[in-house]
Order: C-alpha cells, then structure tokens, then sequence
C-alpha cells in the first residue's frame, strides 16, 4: 500500500505546484502516512436494463423463440463461455473482462420482483422490499457506522450527475453531497458562510441548515480549482457517463476522503426499438467505465477503487410488440477492478423456466451489498444485509 | 372543512403582517415587489387571496401586451427549434405574468404530468402540452386527465404510438395508475396490462394527437374489479372517480403549498374527501389549501422549500428588476444548475421537490446566483438592481445595516433576527449588494 503522500507525489501533484489550488498543496505536503482506504464507485443504469441484450444468452433455444426480432445471433456476441457473450457494442468490458478486471454476477434480483420504476428502484436504493417512507439508503446507513473523521477532507459519499440525490447515499448522520461539475464547488460568495448558526433544530428549518452548511464545507474541502483537471488523464469519451467519472476521478486524485462516488446513466427504459438505443446506451457505458478504470491503473489508484454497475430490474423475455422489451425481473451485474476475481459468477438464468415471463433471480443483490461492505468497505453491514452471505469476488 | 382547513382569520397573536403577506406570495407565486406588499397588507388575507385565485395580483405588465409577447416568444422558439428558446419563454412567464398562481399551478402539473423532450423532441408538442397545464390547470382533474390522454408530448414520452391491439406496450397504462392517478399499491401487474389495452389506438403523429381505431383493443378488460370494454375515457373516468387519486391530488396540493411535515394525514384525507365530493375540482383545492389557517399558520410559515424558478424569479421580481429585465436565456440555464432542467425533468416521477433541492449543487449555485444578481450579470447591459433606490422608495436608508433590515422584509417577510443581520453586515462592509447576496444565501432565503 502506498501513502497518501506518496500516492499525490506519483499523482504529479507536487511537480505541478504553480498550478494546484493551495489546499491540495497543503494536502500534498501534510498528508499524514496512513492505509489508503477503499473506494467504492457505483454505477446507476437508470430505467430497467435489459440484461438478456446485455449478457447475451445465445446457447439457450429460448432466447431465440422469446426475441424473435431482437435476438442477437452467436457470431455477433463477443463470447464469454459456450453459453453467454457480451452485446457486440460492449467490447472495452470483454477486454477489461480479459485483462482480469472485471466479475458478471448473473441472474442478480429478489424475492418477489416489483415492475414499477420507482419502487423497485427504492428497493435496490435502500436493500429493503418494503421501504419506509423516509428510508435511509444502505450505502448511508453503512457510512453512519463508521467513525467520522476528524480533519474534513470532502463528504464521505458523492453523487455526480445532474439529477437529484440517490436515496441509496441517504444517511443520518454522515455526509453525502451531490454536484455536477467541478465548477459546482466554486462559491463566489463574498467572505466566509457564517459557521455559527445554531443548526441542531430538527424540522426542516434545521434540516435546511445543516444542508447549506454541509454545501458550503464541501465546496471548502473539495476541489476549489480546476487546474488538475486534465493533469496527466488518458481521455474520457465526450458522454455524459465518461464526464462524470472523469469528476469522480478527478476528486479522488485530489485525496479527498470520500469512500462512496454515486453516478448514473439513462435511461434504459427500452419500450420501443430497443436495438440501436440499447447498443449506443452499453457502449457508452462501456467505453467510461474502461477509461475510468485505465486512468486510475495509470494513476496508481486501481488497487483502491471497485466499481459496482446495477439497474432496478431486467426487462420481460418475451419481446413486446414494438421491437422493444417491457419491465423484468433479475438482471447482471458487473463489478470492475484490479481487486475483483474476474469471471462470471451466479447461474446462468434460463429462459425456460420463467415466473411470471421473467428469469428468476439466482442472486439475492443483498448478497452482492454484503460482499462490498464486509470484503471490499470492510464496514460491517446493517441489519437489512447483514443475514445475507457474502459472495467470493474480491481477492 | 374542519381545523386545518377553515378559513384563516388574523388574531392578535397570528395577525396579518408583513411575514404572512411575503410567505403567501413566495409559497403561491414568484415573490411580491414592495408595493403588492403593501397593498395586501392594507387590504387583509380574503382580497389578498382574491386576487391570486383571479389572477389579479401582479401588474407589471398589462395583460394584452403581456399575452401578446408571450405568443410570440413562444412561436419563435417553436420555429427555431431550440429547446433553450422555448424554456426561457416559460421564464418570461413567470417574470412578468399577472397570474403567478397560474404558472406556479402550470410547474405543478409539469412535474406531476413530467415530461421531457429528451425523447419527444418536439418544441411544437411540449409548448402544446405546456398551455393545457396553464388552460387546465384549475379546472376539474378528470378533464386535465383526460386532455393529457390526447396530448401529443406525453403520449410519445410514454409510448402510446406502440402500444396497439396484439402489440401491448405497458409504458403508459402503468404510469397513468402509478404516477398521474391512484398510486402504488392501489393496483395490480395484471390491472397494469388490462388498462394498456384499453388505452390502444390512443397515438401520435407529427407532434399531434391521432387516434387510430383500428389499433384499438375493443374487447372486454377487467380492470380494479370492474369488467366492461374499457377504452381511454372510461378508463380516465373509472381513475378520477377512484378515491385514492382524489387523495394523491390532495398530496400534490400540500406538496406544491405547504412545508414539509405540516400536514397530517388526516388533513391529506379530509382534503381528498373534499376533492372528491367536488369532482376533484382543482380550483376549489387550490383555494382551500391558500385560505386555510393551515397554510397560514406560524409551524407552516418559513417550513417550505422553494424550488429553484421560484428562488430565481421571485428574487428578480421582488426587486423589480424589469428595466431592463433579467436575462430569461441566462435564469433558464441558472435554473438547470439549481437542479430544474425545465422540460425535462428526470423521469416520468418529476421533481423530487422540497429539501431534496438543497444538495451541495443546488445550495453552491443559489449563492453564485445571488452573486451574479446583484453584481449585474443577469442581462447584457450589466445593470444591477438600484438596491439603494429601491430601500429609498420605501423609506429606507442607503447604508449597509439599513439596507440589510429592508431587504430582510421585502425577501423573507423579516424572518431573519437582527442577531444574523448583524454578522451579515459587518461580512458586506459597505456594499449593500454583498449584503444582499449573503442574504439571499442563508438557508432562510431558501425556504416560503
């Protein structure tokens, strides 16, 4: 494991001081020696991603009676086994599938799977199927138990993109803040926010106070210049997934202390000629997520950071009558990194044996929360996922 | 209507004050200038009230030339095809409209009907779609209901075009009973289904509604319990008569006009019982809910969570910035990075409103707001708001700490205490416009 300060001096950061805003000077110099702590990084594919176009189960007769005009044919796939390909425009994840950084965790859903958007969504967001109305989000339940740091360097969960909060980062007390750009940190506010009000009220007047004290504390502690940006990056695809994690990226090379990065693609919801939107969606997908991953090797941050992809639901075998697909059930999910153990794990569904014409979930995704909070965060999980045993996917 | 939702009438301990005046015009519209301040203080809550419900309580334009400009605004943008164009011609609504309920009601509908362009990609649909909301929006839910199941933007947003007889597409049937009407858990996957096929032959055609009977499933369905051969408008019908939308229109009510944790259950539900005795007459909903002493009340007072049109406009409008206006190209692009993209909202759920608009993004941007406000940055003249004329017109002093003390009345009702307007000042020296950006940064700035 390297030191923070080692890691910020491979990082080049020392050598570019003339441009580096002075806190991540400061942060250069002063950064105590300490274990670098993991990161956790996770993927929001928002809409219901059609797993079966995405992990291509071209082995199985069904696929090929349930997708008549959808289906995907063998040679086209990029093939994982004798039974499952990737879809053609996901050729950046076979590589990363090939270079050993990458797990496909098949078959992933639960108990009684819900069809709605929103409510299978909260579902994944808060590892409950029931949620409460004010749920807190199992990533900000896990970061509520840990110990909060003494010395502020940025929130403890991020979410990049420019919809609102995700209730999985929804936490009581650990800080979670959302932002767009790295422009988003920059206050124009003349002089200091006033740090002495009295924000401990707990209506919304309080709840409203803390929150624009906690925006102005992260503002302080992240980025307040931009001028790493581009420092020493492999590029990004212009997407808006690749600008995201490009953010992500640039945050967690300026050491702050972040363990959780939220981002989201959409929108999967493909009722209507899935083919070109779904194919032009995993490529996008694709393509980031393999930048990310090289950016991070070339940076000596790949050891440190796992990303996690996951999507409310699969979508319905049989096709629709639109050349699209309707709200599923169980679907992949993928997990990239130098620390995962690659290779496909869980059953492959068959679509043969359906509930209700949908796969079945083979894989509870609890378990697959359980895996990152205790082998990956090592945070020992709430009791909504602690019951659930964890899956062998890290080394 | 009992408690909660009788008629608000001033006391000596709960009096009709300048608080309550700013907060009726924060929660129901776009902010108030000094003068309607004033005037609705002279003339008491019910005439106050009266002229919101009438569309009567903001003159800064004349309604003709206002409309006229608005028509004209609108069909430029649709010709040029630029969404950017078509989202600042709603801020020139919002900026200058006599009826600010209105378009607070049209936002309302936009996020409960959320539709985006994203995937209609078209200008001519959405401003269609957009003045149904203004036309509609207070008058009885089944007829809104009914006229966005024939409204081209959100039959495309949603599939209608693909779902035919044979050929089920459930996009829409699902979203109508889960979003728009009854809710989950008042329905099943199999309801889901059924009510796709009665909504069949409902399309779109070249940004226009096109209904097409052979693509029409006219068998029978079985939907919530009830069997006949349902289609779109017996559909529409059997939803607005459900008891559980009468109680969702009460929820988006309170949503739109109340502060978080205000209301209780009880009063959502009394609310509904009343919507639903008047066939979900939403003017009737709206004034209810405006009049209340609920709304009025002090736990209600300074407990809302503006969104960001209301925080951009509402601080223009209050200080009568109309010459020249503030760039609506510019409060458009300013209302994307508070978090409200107009025109496309996240998805079919809409806007998550209330506190969830204070994330790092939205609470950093409102200040940079606020900063570029009084710094003049607004429109291409570069002219900041004469801060000092405006405190001066009402009898205020030019200095910082006067200035400070006005505008903490004239933007937040005087809810700050002197105790924050203190370290204010002293942070904005001499510059009242500091001052007034610090102020219009404070969380209480963020909340009606």
């Amino acid at each position: 494991m390297k030191t923070r300060r080692e890691f910020l001096r491979n990082t080049g950061l020392i050598a570019l001081t003339p441009l580096v805003p002075s806190f991540l000077e400061e942060l250069a110099h002063a950064a105590p020696a300490q274990a670098d702590p993991r990161i956790l990084v996770i993927v929001e594919l928002e809409g219901g991603n059609d797993g079966i176009n995405t992990v291509v189960p071209f082995a199985d007769p069904a696929y090929a009676r349930s997708r008549p005009n959808l289906r995907l044919k063998p040679e086209e796939v990029l093939k994982i086994d004798q039974q499952v390909g990737f879809n053609p425009s996901m050729r950046p994840m076979a590589d990363l599938l090939g270079a050993g950084r990458l797990a496909i965790v098949q078959g992933v859903g639960y108990p009684n799977p819900n069809r709605s958007h929103f409510e299978s969504m909260r579902i994944w967001q808060t590892a409950r199927l029931n949620p409460a109305r004010d749920e807190l989000g199992w990533i900000g339940s896990a970061l509520d138990a840990l110990p909060q740091h003494q010395a502020r360097a940025g929130p403890d969960a991020l979410y990049v993109g420019d919809a609102e909060r995700p209730e999985a980062l929804s936490a009581s007390h650990a800080e979670t803040a959302a932002i767009t750009s790295i422009e988003d940190l920059q206050v124009r506010l003349p002089g200091p926010q006033a740090d002495s009000l009295d924000a401990t009220e707990q209506d919304t007047a309080g709840y409203v106070h803390r929150s624009v004290l906690r925006a102005y504390g992260t503002a302080r502690d992240l980025s307040r210049d931009h001028t790493v940006k581009r420092a020493g990056n492999p590029p990004y695809p212009a997407t808006k997934l690749g600008t995201q994690l490009e953010v992500v990226s640039q945050i967690i090379k300026s050491g702050a202390a972040t363990r959780v990065y939220f981002v989201s693609q959409g929108s999967y919801d493909t009722h209507v000629a899935q083919l070109p939107r779904h194919e032009s969606l995993l490529a996008e997908l694709s393509s980031a997520i393999k930048a990310f991953m090289d950016d991070l090797r070339g940076s000596g941050l790949s050891e440190r950071v796992l990303l996690m992809t996951f999507s409310e639901f699969g979508r319905r075998v049989a096709e629709n009558g639109s050349l699209g697909t309707d709200h599923g059930a169980a679907a992949p999910v993928f997990l990239a990194g130098e620390s995962v153990k690659p290779g496909l794990f869980g059953k492959t569904p068959g679509l043969s044996d359906l509930s209700d014409g949908d796969l079945r979930a083979s894989i509870d995704f609890r378990r697959v929360y359980a895996t990152l909070l205790r082998d990956w965060l090592k945070i020992t999980p709430g009791e909504a996922i602690a019951a659930f045993e964890p899956m062998p996917l890290i080394k | 209507m009992t408690g909660a939702w009788q008629t608000f009438k001033p006391t000596d301990t709960q009096p009709w004050d300048l608080r309550r005046v700013v907060h009726l015009h924060r929660s129901a519209g776009f902010a108030a200038t000094w003068d309607q301040v004033q005037q609705d203080l002279r003339d008491g809550p019910d005439a106050s009230v009266d002229r919101l419900l009438q569309g009567k309580s903001s003159a800064v334009m004349p309604a003709a030339k206002f409309e006229g400009l608005s028509q004209q605004l609108a069909e430029g943008a649709v010709v040029s095809d630029d969404p950017e164009r078509l989202k600042a011609w709603w801020f020139f609504r919002m900026l200058f409209t006599p009826d600010p309920l209105g378009e607070r009601l049209a936002l309302m509908w936009h996020n409960h009907f959320a539709t985006s362009n994203a995937k209609v990609m078209d200008l001519g649909a959405m401003h269609r779609q957009n003045e149904v909301f203004r036309k509609l929006g207070r008058a009885r839910f089944g007829d809104l209901l009914h006229a966005m199941l024939h409204d081209a933007a959100l039959l495309t947003w949603l599939d209608a075009p693909e779902n035919r007889k044979n050929h089920g597409n459930e996009n829409l049937g699902r979203e109508l009973m889960e979003i728009f009407t009854i809710g989950v858990g008042n329905f099943t996957e199999d309801d889901v289904k059924q009510s796709a096929r009665a909504l069949t032959g409902l399309s779109a055609l070249d940004g226009e509604f096109r209904y097409v009977p052979e693509w029409h499933d006219s068998s029978e369905k079985t939907i919530l319990a009830q069997t006949q051969t349902f289609d779109a408008d017996s559909l529409c019908d059997l939803l607005t008569k459900h008891p559980a939308t009468s109680r969702r229109i009460a929820w988006r009510l309170c949503e739109t006009f109340l502060g978080e944790g205000v209301v209780s259950d009880a009063q959502i539900s009394e609310l509904a019982s009343g919507l639903h005795e008047r066939e979900l007459d939403i003017g009737w909903g709206v004034e209810t809910v405006l009049r209340s002493q609920l709304f009025h009340s002090d736990a209600n007072i300074g407990s809302h969570v503006i969104g960001p049109s209301q925080f951009l406009v509402g601080a223009a409008r209050a200080m009568q910035m109309s010459d020249p206006p503030p760039g609506t190209l510019l409060l458009s692009d300013w209302s994307r990075r508070l978090g409200q993209d107009l025109l496309y909202p996240p998805n079919v759920g809409g806007w998550a409103e209330g506190s969830s608009w204070l994330t790092t993004r939205g609470v950093i941007n409102r200040a940079n707001f606020a900063v570029a406000l009084v710094r003049g940055e607004l429109n291409r003249a570069g002219t900041a708001p004469d801060l000092a004329a405006i405190a001066h017109r009402a009898g205020h002093g030019a200095t910082t700490p006067d200035a400070l003390l006005f505008f903490n009345e004239l933007l937040l009702g005087g809810r700050l205490p002197q105790s924050r307007l203190d370290p204010i000042a002293k942070q904005a020296g001499d510059s009242p416009a500091d001052g007034v950006a610090l102020l219009l940064a404070t969380p209480e700035a963020q909340l009606a």
